[in-house]
């Protein structure tokens, strides 16, 4: 789980597992825009987890799929990835003991079902209660050089996680092996991973044979079969482990593999001809080849995007469509748009170390005009209004409004709730032109109720390292969170278990630390009955809102990007918040 | 011409330590931590601490410094135990945020830039030259007149603007052309041109104004000169006296400025890189710099520095070629 990179417009960082409120439109006729809340489900069905993909109607193989981003990624390593377009990149190339598996249903939604991927299953729970778990490898399975993958090759490639060096990737499986908590640091305090010296198998791992991976945990983790599609459980064979350079070419065990990788430039995937899709159940792995286009600049993706021509047709992207090429986006062009909500919600955190007053917190909250400073960001482009912590796209989230305000919010009612209080408070922002324009209208909203509002730029690129702070001198700030997998595990307790603050590298950027609201993280994750604690962690997080207003919901990010005309079968991700790359082809 | 050389090759090496010591300077006192951008968010203190410790960003000023410099000529080590990476000389650096070696970057983007500028340089030494010269033999007619029109114009451009102008025209309007990628001129020289030619177009046209307006006024103040008066008075051919006497004397602060243009252009045109997203030493150079990414910043300044160093000595040595009344070592 981690929040959203202020600095980039990709879209997001974060991994992005959502369950719900996924929204898909597109091309090609089979798809149109509609926003639909979904559970997604853990399934048990042998038949789900059992390849080859279901076809999808109409789609053709072959060609090449070309994929303009403007950024390089930062990590295809799979211990390393942790941006959610990394990891669908990944997605194609190592495979994980479990995956999500999307289809567009009749109505225009997606649904989504956490299969087996490289494993016959999401986990088995052995002793149901949710601490040891249990995975089955498929038969057949083997890496781009026709060496067959063994549960050793898994456990190798969990050990590796817990490298210091390798550390930019998720850490619950980690965490949940070492008994720390999920969002702990202290994860690699004894096993610093199978470098010099290290055991290749990490404590609380046991490979009984080449076939069988079983992880046991000191404590309950009711979200391993989630936690299973992250890459970090990837198989990673060890002869092959390349240490730092795995991110130039982990060794595929996907339906493609690394042709050539030119750093900031491209990225060309080619077939793996080791990969079966007997045992792949969600590539369809239609493209014979995909070739990124990487750093090219936004504004140049959309332009051409929109142009249309050439190559181009054969193109998608997942950079937002930027306000200043919106008005271009019309008629046909319109109809080859990916549009809908993601995980992504954006808050104005309030430091509750110098805002400690809950009043003031929830003036704050009143006073806010969220369309005016999402205006400021791009408007409808951007996203929509949120109330709550939970992203729409949220297992079990409900909407609420502890306020009673509107998305403009109400100056006259919050100035009657602060009285004669005048508060002075400082809102930082990273000095970048974007963050800039939002810190104008939050500061104009706020003082519209009686706050005075201090602007304080901040560097961009240590912005998150300053707040990060526990003694850090701001009073307002904005961040952003994505969650994990759909569920509120990955949401509530990274941002409000108050256990967590440390001096620095803090997540908990309220500063937030409330016993009775810890203790109720902690209930709420031993629950092991997935839909009871959906609804609890929404019921936890209106309680958190209404009696403690540690932060403000400002917005839910939306994504809406392009396609060539003769790209198929691409719909918004629900597990990623992106376009989905497991079904998409090219037009012949 | 030896006294020459290590005359300016020591005064080059003067400015690149202090260009060196400089960058390094700002760094230090800038109030971020490189190590922890490097690291990412999902870093931890500790984690931030061995990126610092990998670095060397843990050490005094002074020893990271030298460490630099040691680098260059006999290779250093970054990391250690498993993960200790060997930088072989002349390394300048490592960059952790893309796992690489500086050299490997700069190996990857300076071809890039050198593909821009090369082809813009010529363009615009053609065509600025060319149209300024004729201008002063032709001086009020309309050529003359349209010419400095059009010198305005393209003075008054901004890349960012005219770049673009040219993407909407033959790339997306028109579709005569591909969305600029650049690949090898030895791998594909045909797709190499295509890639080149609108960013060639965009820079060549701006600054050949320039150079227009220059090569003009030079060749206008020649052409008033007594030793211009006396070649004519003494039967010498028209064209010669235009291209052996006149020229040569005009182009002189013509090549100074063209010098420090290409290798000020060398260094990065960031813009130009930007709007036809080409990966050139420019664009990786302020994207490093936003990123707080040190050992990539050095290497480029550094390198910058040099292209402006050298130009300038090439730019003197070429003085005394064109014009035999200036000595090399005055």
């Amino acid at each position: 789980m981690r929040r959203k990179l202020a600095l980039l417009s990709i879209g997001a960082l974060g991994v992005a597992i959502a369950a719900s409120g996924c929204t898909q439109t597109g091309n090609g006729g089979d798809n149109n825009a509609k926003t639909t809340i979904q559970d997604s489900v853990v399934s048990y069905d042998p038949k789900d987890s059992t390849g080859p993909a279901p076809a999808v109607p109409g789609a053709t193989k072959g060609g090449t799929l070309y994929n303009l981003e403007n950024a390089d990624f930062d990590h295809l390593d799979p211990a390393r990835s942790y941006v959610n377009i990394q990891q669908v990149v990944g997605t194609l190339i190592t495979r994980s003991l479990a995956t999500y598996r999307e289809s567009v249903k009749p109505d225009g939604t997606v649904k989504m079902t956490v299969i087996g991927d490289l494993a016959t299953n999401p986990g088995i729970d052995v002793n149901k209660d949710c601490k040891v778990w249990k995975y089955t490898l498929k038969d057949n399975i083997k890496f781009e050089d026709g060496t067959p993958i063994t549960s050793a090759d898994f456990a190798y490639g969990v050990a590796r996680s817990f490298s210091p060096q390798l550390a930019e990737g998720p850490h619950y499986v980690q965490n949940w092996l070492a008994g720390t908590g999920a969002t702990s640091a202290d994860y690699n305090k004894t096993y610093k991973g199978p470098y010099d010296g290290g055991a290749a198998t990490p404590p609380g791992v046991t490979t009984p044979d080449a076939k069988t991976i079983i992880f046991t945990f000191p404590k309950a983790a009711c979200d391993m079969p989630y936690a299973a599609a992250l890459p970090m459980t990837s198989p990673v064979p060890a002869a092959k482990d390349t240490k730092l350079d795995y991110d130039r070419h982990p060794v595929s065990s996907g339906p493609y593999m690394i042709s050539e990788y030119i750093k900031d430039t491209s990225l060309t995937l080619v077939r793996n001809p080791s990969w079966d899709p007997a045992t792949d159940a969600a590539h369809n792995a239609y493209p014979d080849t995909i070739k990124f286009s990487l750093n090219v600049d936004s504004a140049a993706i959309n332009q051409r995007l929109i142009a249309d021509s050439g190559p181009d047709q054969a193109a998608m992207t997942w950079a937002n469509v930027t306000p200043e090429v919106a008005a271009q986006v019309v008629g046909p062009v319109a109809q080859r748009v990916i549009d809908g909500s993601t995980q992504f919600a954006e808050y104005i955190s309030i430091n509750n170390l110098r805002v400690t007053d809950v009043n003031v917190r929830k003036a704050l909250n009143t006073a806010l005009d969220k369309t005016a400073v999402l205006k400021a960001v791009g408007g409808d482009l951007a996203g929509s209004p949120l109330n709550t912590i939970e992203s729409p796209t949220t297992a079990g989230w409900a909407d609420y409004n502890v306020f009673g305000v509107t998305a403009t919010g109400d100056s006259a009612k919050a100035q009657t709730m602060l009285g004669t209080t005048k508060p002075d408070l400082v809102y930082c922002y990273a000095n970048t032109p974007r963050r800039q324009n939002q810190a104008v209208a939050v500061q104009a909203s706020l003082q519209k109720a009686g706050f005075k509002i201090t602007l304080k730029p901040v560097d961009a690129a240590s912005y998150y390292t300053i707040l990060g702070k526990k003694d850090n001198s701001c009073d307002l700030y904005r961040s952003g969170w994505g969650s994990d997998w759909p569920a509120g595990s990955t949401i509530i307790p990274p941002l409000l278990d108050g256990r967590s603050i440390a001096p620095e590298g803090n997540q908990d950027l309220e500063y937030f630390n409330n016993d009775a609201v810890n203790a109720e993280i902690d209930r709420i994750s031993a629950e092991s009955d997935a839909t009871q604690a959906a609804k609890d962690w929404a019921a936890l997080d209106k309680k958190i809102m209404s009696d403690f207003a540690p932060m403000i919901p400002v917005d839910n990010a939306r994504n809406y990007t392009l396609l060539g005309s003769k790209v198929g079968g691409a719909f918004l991700s629900s597990a990623y918040g992106v376009t989905s790359m497991n079904t998409i082809y090219v037009k012949s | 011409m030896l006294r020459f050389v290590i005359q300016r090759s020591l005064r080059a090496i003067v400015t690149l330590v202090a260009i060196s010591l400089v960058t390094f300077a700002l760094f230090f006192i800038l109030p971020a931590n490189p190590a922890q951008t490097m690291c990412g968010r999902n870093c931890d203190a500790k984690q931030v601490h061995q990126t610092l410790v990998n670095l060397g960003l843990d050490q005094p000023i002074t020893t990271q410094y030298t460490s630099f410099v040691k680098g260059i000529f006999v290779g250093r080590d970054y990391g250690s135990g498993a993960f200790q990476r060997h930088c072989e000389a002349p390394c300048l650096g490592y960059s952790y945020r893309s796992n690489e070696k500086v050299t490997d970057i700069l190996a990857r983007t300076l071809p890039v830039t050198i593909s821009v500028v090369t082809g813009a340089a010529i363009l615009w030494i053609i065509f600025g030259v060319g149209l300024g010269m004729l201008s002063a033999l032709r001086r009020g007619s309309l050529f003359d007149k349209a010419s400095i029109g059009v010198a305005l114009v393209g003075a008054s451009m901004q890349v960012y603007f005219f770049g673009l102008l040219l993407l909407m025209i033959f790339v997306y309007g028109l579709k005569v052309l591909p969305y600029p990628q650049y690949v090898s001129l030895w791998v594909d020289p045909l797709g190499w041109l295509k890639a080149m030619i609108l960013p060639w177009i965009t820079l060549a046209f701006l600054n050949s104004a320039l150079y227009a307006r220059l090569s003009r006024a030079q060749m206008l103040e020649t052409l008033s000169e007594d030793f211009v008066r006396t070649a004519r008075a003494k039967g010498v051919p028209r064209r010669s006296v235009y291209l052996r006497h006149a020229l040569r004397a005009a182009i002189n602060p013509i090549v100074t400025v063209a010098g420090l243009d290409i290798g000020a252009a060398l260094a990065g045109t960031v813009i130009t890189e930007t709007v036809f997203s080409l990966t050139g030493l420019g664009k990786t150079a302020v994207t490093a710099a936003t990123q707080l990414n040190l050992p990539v910043v050095l290497a480029t300044v550094l390198l910058a520095a040099v292209f402006i160093v050298v130009a300038n000595v090439i730019v003197d040595g070429l003085y005394a070629v064109i014009d035999p009344r200036v000595r090399l070592g005055a």
